[in-house]
């Protein structure tokens, strides 16, 4: 029975929301709305699992002696003192907002940071592994773009920030976006048709 | 020096910022250090966020003070949830399933409603308007630079999709067989795939260097501060 259960459920909750979407009827709006809620609810207890599930994950390496388990003791405490101040003072407190910006926020803007010299490194590299036409065009936009945009110190040059940047950008950057994006639409569009159909079963369905 | 909660924390910042940096050297303990204590404390925000701002007010709230038929609504996500988080214990993963089911329909149905009414209509539409001459000549420009520019990306829009069709049969040597029109509308996609992926470089590099700038900028402001009174 559960061979079939689950795929119904799938099935049925997937057109209900997309009959809600396409169909100008009231009750069937108001039946999207409600299961998109209920979505949304279970998207929330999901973050749950995953945490559950990284902190199992360190638990065992910790518990094998495992190479290098000091670390997954760091991220462990670090995790339990985040998530059981949170619980106690809430998501907006002033003891979140200080985590946040005493960790998180330095954190992430460092890591942002390392990319300005891992991207030249990739760049050096991608001309050195592939140097054909396309990675020339790459890399070549990329240094014309930066060029018309940055505020140079000594010398203005002339046409890159009037003319050449905003035709790249505008015109052929924005016509291959164009393009990515409606291929991703389409892409989307058939991968849930197929999970609708139930000849896609990700969530583990025979 | 007196040590008060502001200077503990920029200090904090200051050596975790120093920690992550140092990734330029090389990766060693220091950095793989503090990558697990940001994993930590990311996973332990974003758990905390999702029980204040989701789980409590849309099920708990209604749960212990709704209203009679809110406590009803509420016993289907109620299940559904606990039956996701069996999903984290292996022996009982199965009873998951059903949950898992739950979010992937619905998922698809959001999916493909947002594809359809904010993708493809959008950008279809855009497309077809770059032929709309009387908008363009009230903006001052002209028919014919207008024509041209429309061309360019309407050749740039559906090269781009012809570049990303694998439909085509495979040769006897893996390769696949595409006629010469199929060929070169297929070259000229990934020309201006090149370009699209060009100017998204230049962007990610701007916002790198400004965020490196702002990092050593607080590197600086800070270990000055710790010596000037």
């Amino acid at each position: 029975m559960s061979r079939y259960f689950a795929p119904a459920i799938a099935i049925s909750t997937g057109l209900l929301v997309l009959l809600g979407y396409f169909l100008p009827l009231g009750s069937l709006a108001g039946l999207r709305v409600v299961i998109v809620h209920w979505a949304v609810v279970l998207s929330g207890a999901a973050v749950f699992v995953g945490v559950l599930n990284l902190l199992s994950v360190h638990v065992k390496k910790i518990r094998t002696k495992e190479k290098n388990n000091i670390y997954s003791l760091l991220l462990i405490a670090s995790l339990l003192f985040t998530l059981v101040l949170g619980m106690i003072s809430g998501s907006n407190s002033s003891i979140m907002s200080n985590i946040f910006n005493t960790i998180i926020l330095p954190v992430e803007a460092s890591l942002m940071a390392i990319m300005a010299v891992t991207l030249i490194y990739a760049s050096i590299r991608l001309l050195r592994k592939r140097n054909d036409l396309m990675s020339i065009v790459f890399l070549s936009v990329a240094v014309l773009v930066m060029l018309g945009s940055a505020p140079l110190p000594f010398i203005q040059l002339p046409l890159f920030g009037d003319l050449i940047r905003p035709k790249i950008v505008n015109v052929f950057a924005t016509s291959g976006a164009r393009g990515i994006l409606i291929g991703v639409a389409l892409g989307t569009l058939l991968t849930g048709l197929r999970v609708l159909m139930g000849v896609d079963r990700p969530y583990g369905g025979k | 020096m007196s040590f008060s909660p502001e200077l503990i924390s920029g200090l904090i910042a200051f050596l975790l910022t120093l920690f992550v940096l140092s990734y330029l050297i090389g990766d060693q303990i220091l950095f793989r250090a503090t990558i697990n204590i940001f994993v930590g404390a990311s996973a332990g925000y974003v758990a905390t966020v999702a029980w204040h701002q989701v789980l409590a007010p849309n099920l708990v709230r209604p749960l212990l003070s709704g209203t009679s038929a809110e406590k009803m609504l509420a016993i289907i996500p109620l299940t559904l949830s606990l039956l996701l988080l069996a999903k984290a214990i292996p022996p009982l993963s199965k009873l998951g399933t059903p949950s898992v089911a739950f979010m992937v329909g619905t998922g698809a149905a959001v999916a493909i409603g947002g594809a359809v009414t904010g993708t493809i209509f959008p950008q279809v539409t855009a497309t077809i308007n770059l032929f709309d001459m009387a908008a363009a000549n009230e903006r001052g420009i002209s028919s014919s630079v207008q024509f041209l520019e429309g061309g360019l990306m309407i050749l740039g829009t559906i090269s781009t999709l012809v570049y990303f069709q694998f439909t085509a049969k495979r040769g006897t040597d893996g390769t696949y067989r595409r006629n010469l029109f199929t060929k070169i509308l297929s070259l000229i996609g990934g020309i201006f795939i090149a370009i699209t992926f060009g100017v998204l470089l230049a962007g990610v590099y701007s916002a790198a260097l400004t965020a490196l700038i702002e990092r050593l900028d607080f590197l600086i402001s800070f270990a000055g501060s710790l010596w000037l009174p």
